[in-house]
């Protein structure tokens, strides 16, 4: 028996079945409809002002990308024709491609990719340093526009193409002028898809609708570049806070795609012939143990580096992924393995054995007085807390006083920002994951910078790494990059910027009359069909 | 009567106030910043502060507490700080699945527990009395998200019977709506099914030991007439105050059966506003609770004058 049947046989024969209706959903419009299960609540939809990974993801539907990154993590024209530049390198000029239009039709012009430049350059580190640096932008007509700068900055295109929040999406000029620490509140892109504001129910529902009148480029999609074609009508996020009701709502047939099924359930899955299970990002996560330079004990570089010595990312990896070698790698550096610039130089003290004798020896040399360790451990978000467990036994081990603070993320959000003394309110560490394809380079790696006040939460000073990071935004060729990064890699390591715990890798899942489902930083809705 | 109601009504005004002075001062002495969630885990500290500032949240106490408390009186709870949307907005979104929910759940538990707990007082000491006591701990004991686990398991994964998770409203008809509560209520009626049962059985056992009661068999009345009309009319009132009491359980256990069945009620609305920190939102939430729960009990005061004509307003 099942369910109409049942419900049928159990309520219907009883009632007055005629008057009450039923669903209505015809095959055709189902297979119409995706229905997809994101990672997260989507809270807000401005994608500047709130920069989580969620928004981000539901706004590459809406709202197209001057560039966007192929799965090589080459920049390539979106929105653009193409651009030009003067021999001095200081002069870009744009031209925006035609059949261009935004959600109420309107067409999308040069001012507007000003207005949305201008609004996104103020909240993004890479935007910031070409505000620094520009002297001029400005619309030449309706296709047109030209970005003067004082000094060179062979990254432009990459700025604008990148993967990481927040991206540079262009809006509607009304809209791009709202204040950048302000969120807008009409939703009107010129992407793939339309988002339909009436039918968003924060917490539990968004749905976005194609756009007929977008105008995909020929080139066969990849990641946010080439033709974003549309295969479905509808597309329905569905929030579910819980993985076993998503589990079982993939097994049921009633959602398509899940975006991040925890490690646990994957042999569920598996087991299941209807649904195929696959990595979701092959750019993965970098585990971060992040430390307050500012207080003893972890101002000590002596005792940051102690950690490094004794800590085994093996066993923060199984902590987090279980016993799937295929999940999690190693990762004596910073950047993202398998990218580019990958680079181990400096990173010997991650390898090999774990050498707690070094770490005691170290801890004795940078003069630790048995303060507290103020750990801040997020015990609401599974990969902090499960990190957060392996560190607490970590530094016991190392004969560190530890001070275990379990709370939850909104607390830790609050409580890194604040540089009083560990006893003060403040902290000694943390925990964090940084996206893969945020740690492909430095260009908007906010977590290995290392100036000081400027730098992320720990507030690491240590001047050779900003060196390093200047030399690879200036850097004329790959060489000179790879170059920089190598540099980077050895002096964050040496200084412990901060100390990586490993890279690990998740699952997405799907049922199987869905197709076209690929892997990258973000889901990517373009080319997914359902049967 | 009407001079009681109005009192009572009038009554709920300084509960509510003292209410929202309570919930807004938690609040703000409660660590974490939602300036931190929204800016991310890339954003610098500057930029987190520029946000707080343009949230006001960097605003003294008694500023933000005036602020709010002036829009409440207006009728305004205020917008979001994640969304931007009204709280009202938000509410009136999500106030369906959970009345709904808590609707059903009653009905289902109500018509379930009170026939079991006479059974129970009428059959004391027999098997039958025994079955619906060992119910009853079973009800109190298991979690509701356990439950909601199992069900879901046998009767959506395994029979497919009802959908796992969900909710259609009731404009879209009834066999939509109603399938996607038949778990969800069966799963978070089970502790309220063991309170009723209980208080039921206990206080039958008290009316059926009463001397009408036995002046009613020695007049022959029926078995059914002596236990549904002569004693279980007079053990209401106890049973109606734990129904209204159980209110509250019913919208504690909304919280977690909202999750477990990715029902998109106030239940969830409160746990994402709490974990991110949604000040006004959660602010809001609690206040329409609080006023829920007084006017139940208000409801409830009002039908002893049904069960019980010796009592007066």
């Amino acid at each position: 028996m099942e369910r109409r049947s049942f419900l049928q046989a159990g309520v219907a024969a009883a009632a007055a079945s005629a008057g009450l209706s039923g669903p209505a959903l015809s095959q055709g419009a189902a297979a119409r409809t995706l229905r997809f299960v994101p990672q997260a609540n989507l809270a807000n939809f401005d994608p500047i002002w709130g920069t989580q990974y969620v928004v981000r993801n539901a706004s590459a539907a809406v709202w197209d990308t001057l560039y966007g990154v192929n799965d090589k993590l080459e920049p390539q024209p979106q929105m653009v024709e193409g651009h030009t530049v003067s021999s001095d390198g200081l002069t870009w000029t744009f031209k925006l491609r035609e059949g261009l239009r935004f959600h109420d039709g309107e067409p999308v012009l040069a001012k507007d990719v000003v207005a949305s430049i201008t609004r996104w350059m103020p909240r993004d580190p890479m935007g910031q340093m070409i505000r620094a640096i520009q002297q001029e932008l400005v619309a030449l007509d309706d296709r047109s526009f030209r970005w003067v700068l004082k000094s060179r900055f062979p990254k432009l295109i990459y700025a604008l193409a990148k993967t990481n929040t927040p991206i540079l999406f262009i809006m509607p000029e009304r809209i791009a002028r709202t204040d950048p620490f302000t969120q807008i509140t009409e939703y009107i892109g010129s992407g793939p898809m339309r988002f339909v504001r009436n039918e968003w129910v924060p917490g539990a529902k968004a749905v976005f609708q194609k756009f007929d009148q977008y105008v995909p480029r020929n080139e066969p999609a990849s990641w946010l570049a080439g033709g974003k074609r549309i295969m479905v009508d509808r597309l329905e996020w569905t929030v579910m806070p819980d993985p076993a009701t998503a589990s079982a709502a993939l097994q049921n047939g009633e959602v398509d795609w899940w975006e991040n099924p925890i490690t646990d359930l994957i042999p569920v899955l598996r087991r299941n012939r209807n649904i195929a299970v696959d990595i979701a990002d092959p750019l993965g996560n970098i585990g971060s143990f992040r430390m307050n330079h500012l207080h003893p004990p972890f101002n000590s570089q002596k005792i940051r580096q102690a950690v490094l010595a004794a800590m085994s990312q093996e066993d923060y990896m199984r902590a987090l992924v279980g016993d799937d070698n295929n999940l999690w790698k190693a990762l004596p550096g910073f950047f993202t393995p398998g990218t580019p610039g990958y680079t181990e130089a400096g990173g010997d003290i991650l390898k090999g054995p774990r050498n707690m004798d070094l770490a005691k020896r170290l801890l004795q040399e940078g003069g630790y007085r048995n303060e507290p360790v103020v750990c801040v451990v997020a015990q609401d978000q599974p990969i902090t807390k499960a990190m957060g467990d392996v560190t607490a036994d970590l530094l016991k081990r190392m004969g560190m006083n530890v001070d275990f603070v379990a709370t939850d993320w909104g607390t830790t959000g609050q409580r890194r920002a604040m540089k009083n003394p560990p006893n003060q309110g403040g902290w000694s560490m943390f925990h964090s994951w940084h996206a893969g394809a945020d740690c492909v380079n430095p260009a908007a790696y906010n977590a290995v910078r290392a100036n000081g006040d400027g730098a992320w939460f720990g507030w690491p000073n240590v001047p050779s790494v900003e060196q390093g990071v200047t030399e690879w935004f200036e850097a004329p060729n790959e060489t000179a990059e790879k170059a920089a990064m190598d540099k980077i890699n050895s002096e964050a390591i040496e200084n412990v910027v901060y100390a990586p715990t490993g890279f690990f890798l998740g699952y997405q899942a799907w049922r199987r009359n869905v197709s076209g489902v690929v892997k990258g930083p973000l889901p990517f809705f373009w080319g997914v069909s359902k049967s | 009567m009407w001079a009681y109601i109005i009192r009572r009504i009038l009554a709920t005004i300084p509960v509510m106030a003292i209410v929202a002075l309570f919930v807004f001062s938690l609040l703000y002495l409660a660590p974490g910043d939602p300036a931190a969630v929204i800016a991310g885990d890339q954003a610098t500290p500057a930029d987190v502060e520029r946000i707080r500032e343009s949230l006001g949240l960097d605003r003294p106490y008694l500023v933000r507490f005036g602020a709010w408390a002036w829009d409440i009186f207006r009728g305004d709870l205020g917008t979001s700080i994640f969304t931007n949307l009204p709280v009202s907005t938000m509410i009136q979104q999500r106030i369906e699945p959970t009345l709904s929910l808590m609707v059903v759940t009653l009905i289902l538990a109500v018509s379930i527990a009170v026939p079991m707990g006479v059974i129970a007082a009428w059959k004391q000491g027999t098997t039958i009395d025994r079955f619906v006591m060992a119910f009853a701990v079973l009800g109190f004991s298991v979690p509701v998200f356990v439950v909601g686990y199992v069900l879901a398991y046998i009767f959506a994964l395994e029979l497919d019977w009802l959908p796992v998770q969900g909710y259609t409203p009731f404009a879209n008809g009834f066999f939509p709506w109603i399938e996607n509560l038949i778990l969800p209520a069966i799963a978070l009626g089970g502790v309220y099914i063991a309170l009723i049962a209980r208080i039921t059985r206990a206080t039958m056992l008290e009316v059926l030991s009463q001397d009408y009661i036995r002046t009613a068999r020695a007049k022959g009345a029926g078995q059914r007439s002596i236990l549904f009309v002569h004693a279980l009319k007079n053990a209401a009132v106890p049973i109606v105050t734990v129904v209204g009491i159980g209110v509250a359980l019913l919208i504690g256990g909304a919280v977690v059966t909202e999750s477990v069945f990715a029902i998109p009620g106030l239940g969830r609305l409160t746990v994402d506003a709490i974990l991110r920190r949604d000040y006004p939102v959660i602010q809001g939430v609690i206040l329409l609770f609080s006023f829920v729960y007084v006017l139940v009990n208000l409801l409830i005061d009002l039908s002893y004058t049904f069960f019980d004509p010796r009592i007066r307003y």
